[in-house]
């Protein structure tokens, strides 16, 4: 499905990005990449543009852009499974 | 103290919102310059300071995330790297958000440039729990880093030795190199032998040009184009482009991109470690209510009244006390020249022609404390974020309000906080619909008009009509312009919200200062020019015979047996109506004659014509003109007497009263508006193409207005 289609507060990972030259390229470069996962934050109070938030970034970008975007949705329970893998293997990788 | 012998050039890049311009005025603090880079618009900050005998010059480059050849800023940057060849490339790192400010880091990498990294805000790194692991960062970065923080002046000595000591070769970097996929790699390999049979190539950085090509970078596409090599090149792109299709299901552009991220990953997970509790930060709590659906326009609306507030209504006071200060010069001066011709040229040209250009410093330091406040604080963002959809439609971006809006106090400041904006399109667009925006200037024209034709109840409707005919106006002109010639390359709206700061009163008064002297610098000589062309056209030629006839004329009276009562007020009469035969005769008055034919169709006779000529230099110089034109000395009487004169005036009725104001809403911009343009669009091609829009704008909207309230009379 599209990123344009979502819901605030649903989470998602990207599997392409496809859109015009230099918004691709400027998305790309913002770490929309495939494989990154987010959270719709929320849409502007006049329903556009919408925030997603990953990796401690907030990002905005219009509908038309977030059309160009194709998301799996996850589920709900894979959020708490996110955090904690991610937990781990910052435990992992933890030094000294 | 000697000279300094030896010369360093240091390049500071980073992320936008990463302290890099904190960070160049805490290194250069007073000894700065600002200037362009050439061709663009976009400003380069240079300073320079000496550290231990060495005279280090810093370049602030833009912001940027990235360094693809699609936003100028970014091009700005590449090239200043590749063509001016800095010693140093520091690179400015926000260090509590590594990942994103890493992507930068890994494209400098692959540029080999002798690359220093700062890791700026590392006060706040600390507070946060964050550690990170430099040694090994530095390892696989194959840079040094040292850890700085602008707001408290840490690290700084740090950093401006490593620099000496990367310049007199007394630091060993090893050099890390970004390794891309086999696919990747392979090609690059293919293209770097080929590049290198190509001589005029040069012998630098060929693996870096290999990924550019491979990233179907049009800059680099363009430069290598022009060889016969070309032809071999790109079979192996195209070779790589399936390769990487059936490998990967992905373009090589793409998959690039993931490598670099899977390498700052990869960098992350080795060395940073960031704290266990993942509780929503404070700026999260302010966004809920800051971008609420209910309270997100509220919020937006109390920020740019405030705003506004702060500009208009303390600056009033401001201004004012600055003209006064002119006229108190004026007074003060003009006893001292003995001369009228001298006088009237200090007096009326100098002193008023610097005073036009002084007048205008309060607002825009006043709205660029502002502004920078709300840059800097992180709310500028969200702004656009809450009204770019009502923008968009009309072709703008959501950072096109705040300028807009400022229009209507006035819209020199208004123009110059268009900077804001990066893509010139949505720049050029939004400078063009500032003039539209009524402002403050306008206003003492449509309360003599609308106040002398009409009761006070409608004059009030009158007035609000024109403030939305211009916003109306304004609004179609950028639609029209965003589909039209600037079609091409809208800022994609692709934009971060940064963390809430607070910001530093320091970067406030800098940015504030830098403004200041720019328009005082750039735009100051222009508009005083202009001011006093305009003045020598009110005033040459002058008729000799009105001269002499005026000393005649007051010999008459003096002789005459009435009381001195009366004396006085002929001869202020006298005065006035030669006064007003000066300017008849004069050149602005000629003029206002010469276009007597072309405005005659909408209401006005040759004395609206001379007070549209004066009006250029300023809109309220349309009342002061019409008040000396229309034969009332300027002492006597004032506004109120002015508003019956007008009424009683057979050339002068409800139509002409509409279709003046309409004109004086639409037509050019004044002098010091048009100087500040030519500065921020770069060239007076667009500048004139504009003026004579508006003029036909003008002329349209003023016919349609004064034949439609000649119907309903």
């Amino acid at each position: 499905m599209k990123l344009s289609e979502l819901k605030a507060g649903d989470r998602a990972e990207i599997t392409s990005v496809g859109a015009e030259t230099t918004i691709r390229r400027r998305l790309m470069d913002m770490g929309l990449i495939r494989g990154t996962e987010f959270e719709v934050l929320r849409f502007a109070p006049l329903g556009d543009p919408i925030e997603i938030g990953y990796k401690g970034l907030l990002l905005t970008m219009r509908m038309n852009e977030a059309e160009g975007i194709t998301v799996r949705k996850l589920p709900v329970e894979d959020r708490h499974q996110h955090v904690e893998s991610a937990r781990s293997r910052v435990r992992f990788f933890r030094r000294g | 103290m000697a000279d300094p012998v030896k010369q360093i050039r240091v390049a500071l890049t980073g992320n936008p919102n990463a302290g890099k311009s904190s960070l160049f005025n805490v290194l250069t603090g007073s000894h700065q310059r600002v200037g362009n880079f050439p061709g663009v618009t976009i400003e380069k900050l240079e300073g320079y300071l000496d550290y231990q005998g060495v005279r280090i010059t810093v370049v602030d480059l833009p912001g940027t995330y990235s360094l693809t050849p699609y936003s100028p800023e970014e091009i700005v940057t590449r090239r200043y790297i590749i063509d001016e060849k800095p010693d140093v490339v520091v690179n400015v790192l926000d260090g509590t958000n590594l990942e994103r400010n890493l992507l930068l880091t890994a494209q400098l990498m692959e540029m080999e440039v002798e690359l220093l990294v700062a890791l700026n805000m590392i006060d706040e790194v600390e507070e946060k729990g964050i550690s990170i692991d430099t040694d090994q960062l530095e390892k696989l970065l194959g840079a040094h880093i040292v850890p700085t923080s602008a707001r408290r002046r840490q690290g700084l000595d740090e950093l401006l030795d490593h620099i000496v000591s990367m310049c007199d070769g007394q630091i060993e970097v090893i050099k890390n190199k970004m390794t891309f996929s086999p696919v990747i790699e392979n090609a690059m390999e293919k293209i770097v032998a080929l590049l290198g049979q190509q001589r005029e190539l040069g012998s630098t950085n060929h693996r870096w040009l290999a990924v550019k090509l491979l990233e179907s970078d049009r800059e680099v596409y363009t430069q290598v184009r022009q060889y016969p090599v070309w032809v071999k090149v790109e079979l192996v792109l195209q070779e790589a482009i399936t390769e990487c299709q059936r490998l990967h299901r992905t373009d090589p552009e793409a998959l690039i991109t993931e490598d670099r991220f899977a390498f700052v990953r990869g960098a992350m997970q080795e060395c940073v470690r960031l704290p266990r509790a993942t509780r929503a930060s404070l700026s999260d709590y302010i966004d809920t209510v800051v971008l609420n659906r209910v309270l997100g326009l509220p919020v937006f609306f109390v920020v740019v009244w405030a705003i506004f507030q702060l500009t208009f209504t303390l600056g009033a006071p401001i201004m004012a006390g600055l003209q006064f200060l002119f006229e108190l010069l004026a007074r003060s001066v003009a006893p001292l020249l003995p001369n009228a011709m001298l006088r009237s040229i200090v007096v009326d040209g100098v002193i008023v022609g610097v005073g036009s250009v002084v007048v205008y410093l309060p607002n825009i330091v006043l709205l660029f404390i502002g502004l920078s406040f709300l840059e800097a604080s992180g709310y500028m963002a969200r702004a656009a974020f809450v009204i770019d959809k009502v923008m968009h439609r009309f072709g703008l971006h959501g950072k096109s309000f705040i300028p807009m809006v400022t229009g209507f106090g006035c819209s020199i400041p208004a123009i110059m906080a268009t900077r804001t904006l990066k893509s010139r399109s949505d720049r050029l667009a939004t400078i063009m619909t500032i003039p539209f925006m009524s402002c403050g200037a306008k206003l003492p024209v449509y309360v003599l008009l609308a106040g002398a034709f009409f009761p006070p109840a409608m004059a009030a409707n009158v007035m609000f009509g024109i403030y939305l005919l211009g916003i109306v106006v304004g609004l179609w002109t950028a639609w029209m312009l965003k589909s039209t010639v600037l079609k091409s390359d809208s800022e994609p709206f692709v934009m971060e919200l940064p963390p809430y700061r607070w910001p530093t009163l320091a970067s406030v008064v800098f940015q504030a200062r830098m403004k200041a002297l720019m328009y005082l610098k750039k735009a100051g000589t222009l508009i005083l020019m202009a001011v006093m062309a305009i003045w020598a056209a009110s005033n040459f030629p002058r008729s000799s015979r009105l001269d002499e006839a005026l000393v005649l004329e007051k010999a008459r009276i003096e002789a005459s047996a009435t009381s001195p009562e009366v004396k006085a007020g002929e001869l202020r009469q006298l005065n006035s109506k030669v006064q007003a035969a000066q300017l008849e005769y004069s050149l602005a008055g000629r003029s206002g004659k010469i276009i007597e034919p072309l405005i005659r169709p909408l209401g006005f006779d040759w004395r609206i014509g001379i007070s549209l000529v004066t009006g250029v230099v300023s809109k309220e110089v349309v009342v002061s003109t019409l008040g000396t034109i229309f034969s009332i000395g300027r002492s006597d009487q004032g506004a109120a007497g002015l508003s019956s004169i007008l009424r009683n005036d057979p050339g002068f009725g409800r139509a002409t009263a509409l279709s003046l104001m309409v004109f004086v809403l639409l037509y050019i911009p004044c002098v010091a508006t048009l100087g500040v343009m030519k500065k921020e669009v770069g060239s007076w091609r667009p500048v004139l193409l504009y003026t004579g829009y508006v003029l036909a704008i003008a002329w349209g909207a003023s016919f349609i207005t004064y034949r439609l309230a000649l119907l309903m009379q």
